[in-house]
């Protein structure tokens, strides 16, 4: 028996339980979903360890030049820290540790938010008016005109900002209603399309599966 | 004041790692590098802890009152799946083929198949969807979604030599990315008052 005749059972045995899903929540799904996460998390420690830990870490304090130790003191400590956010009664020792995270990956999302979001889908909505393309110019335009009102009554329909007025209900101005409901036309289409994209990957799944099964099925038996 | 001494540290070193951005100066932008690769080195131990803290619950759950808890079986069944791949995988190495391999043999088909599901409940959930809330805004997003379907399945291929319906139709086939940049523009937004309000200290999700 080789070992590919024990995965392809293994894969056909868990491909079932999965699917038996499809009967409503079972044992078999949950059998199937625990070993999952049980492998999932181990495996992610290991690469974590294999992958972060030791390259970055373990091995430059133990091979690295004086210069680099010291740098990674400060890493070991703080690391040695965060462990303590295991244990209830010391969990505040990690608060330090985990500032540290917290801190840079703010700064992180506000330069990478503004560098590559903000700028960057601004500018591909201006670049659009350079009517660049191998279109006429006329739908160019069109195009380009109806992305700006997509992209700005989209945005709109989320400002849920409004004024209080004494004995009035809180109430968006007409305006700003008006504009909301064409970014809702917008916002339908988008996640439309998103969802036909996401069905149709799911669809290539199933099939993907069920051929697994036929496949699996002639080895198997 | 909660944890003073972590706000400042956070305030701190997230307005030097942001400078280092939009500040050109060469020794910025290693001090940037150096605190990105401690906040690597601290969020790969933050992640082991958070497996270890899953280990940790799945062991309390088992030993748990009442001792024949429901469930257990499952507990049991998450430990075991994590001691085999964690052993295996610290003494082969992640990259050793016959660790892969059975990694794989489980990650795969389970991972897929939930996707596989997905269709099956997505379908069932737009059914639902359209038959609970029969409104524009729901039938315009079912007409969306079966439009593109049919865009995707290359049905109208067709249509795309044709001098302006081909055009037309190029414009409809994008017409999504404008409320997508709608969206990715307000989760910038969104993603810039949150990093903003962590670097005036207004938040801290690091004093617990």
């Amino acid at each position: 028996m080789s070992m590919d005749w024990i995965w392809t059972a293994v894969g056909f045995l868990l491909t079932v339980c999965v699917l038996s899903y499809l009967f409503g929540d079972n044992p078999l799904f949950r059998l199937a979903t625990s070993l999952f996460v049980g492998v999932a998390a181990g495996y992610a420690a290991v690469l974590l360890i294999y992958q972060v830990l030791l390259p970055r870490l373990v091995l430059p304090l133990l091979q690295g030049s004086l210069a680099e130790r010291g740098l990674l003191v400060i890493p070991l400590v703080l690391s040695v820290l965060l462990l303590f956010k295991l244990s209830p009664r010391f969990t505040r020792l990690g608060n330090l540790s985990m500032g540290v995270i917290v801190g840079v990956g703010a700064g992180v999302l506000v330069g990478g938010t503004v560098l590559g979001t903000l700028l960057g889908q601004t500018r591909a909505a201006v670049d659009a008016f350079a009517l660049q393309g191998t279109a006429s110019p006329m739908v160019l335009l069109f195009e380009a005109v109806l992305f700006l009102i997509g992209t700005v009554s989209t945005l709109v329909y989320f400002h849920f900002g409004v004024k209080s007025r004494p004995n009035q209900p809180a109430r968006r101005p007409s305006w700003m209603e008006f504009t909301a409901s064409i970014g809702q036309v917008f916002l339908a289409v988008t996640l439309g399309a998103l969802f036909a994209g996401v069905f149709a990957t799911a669809l290539a799944a199933l099939i993907d599966r069920a051929d697994f099964l036929f496949r699996a099925v002639q080895t198997l038996f | 004041m909660r944890a003073p001494v972590a706000t400042a540290v956070a305030i701190g070193l997230g307005i030097v790692a942001l400078l280092g951005y939009f500040v050109p100066l060469p020794f910025l932008v290693d001090i940037q590098s150096l605190l990105l690769s401690w906040a690597v080195i601290l969020a790969a131990v933050a992640a082991l802890v958070a497996i270890f803290n899953l280990v940790r619950v799945h062991v309390r759950k088992l030993r748990g009152s009442p001792p024949k808890q429901r469930g257990d079986g499952y507990s049991l069944l998450v430990l075991a799946g994590f001691a085999v791949t964690f052993l295996a995988g610290l003494l082969l190495t992640p990259d050793h083929p016959q660790f892969q391999q059975a990694v794989l043999a489980v990650q795969t088909p389970v991972e897929t198949s939930l996707i596989a599901v997905l269709a099956v409940t997505l379908a069932y959930a737009s059914l639902r969807l359209l038959q609970r809330r029969p409104n524009w805004m729901g039938i315009l997003f079912a007409l969306s979604a079966v439009f593109f379907l049919i865009l995707a399945s290359g049905a109208l291929s067709g249509l795309r030599g044709l001098p302006l319906l081909g055009d037309l139709l190029g414009v409809v086939e994008r017409l999504p990315l404008a409320g997508a940049r709608g969206l990715l523009l307000g989760i910038g937004l969104g993603s810039l008052l949150t990093g903003l309000r962590i670097l005036m200290g207004a938040d801290r999700p690091y004093s617990g």
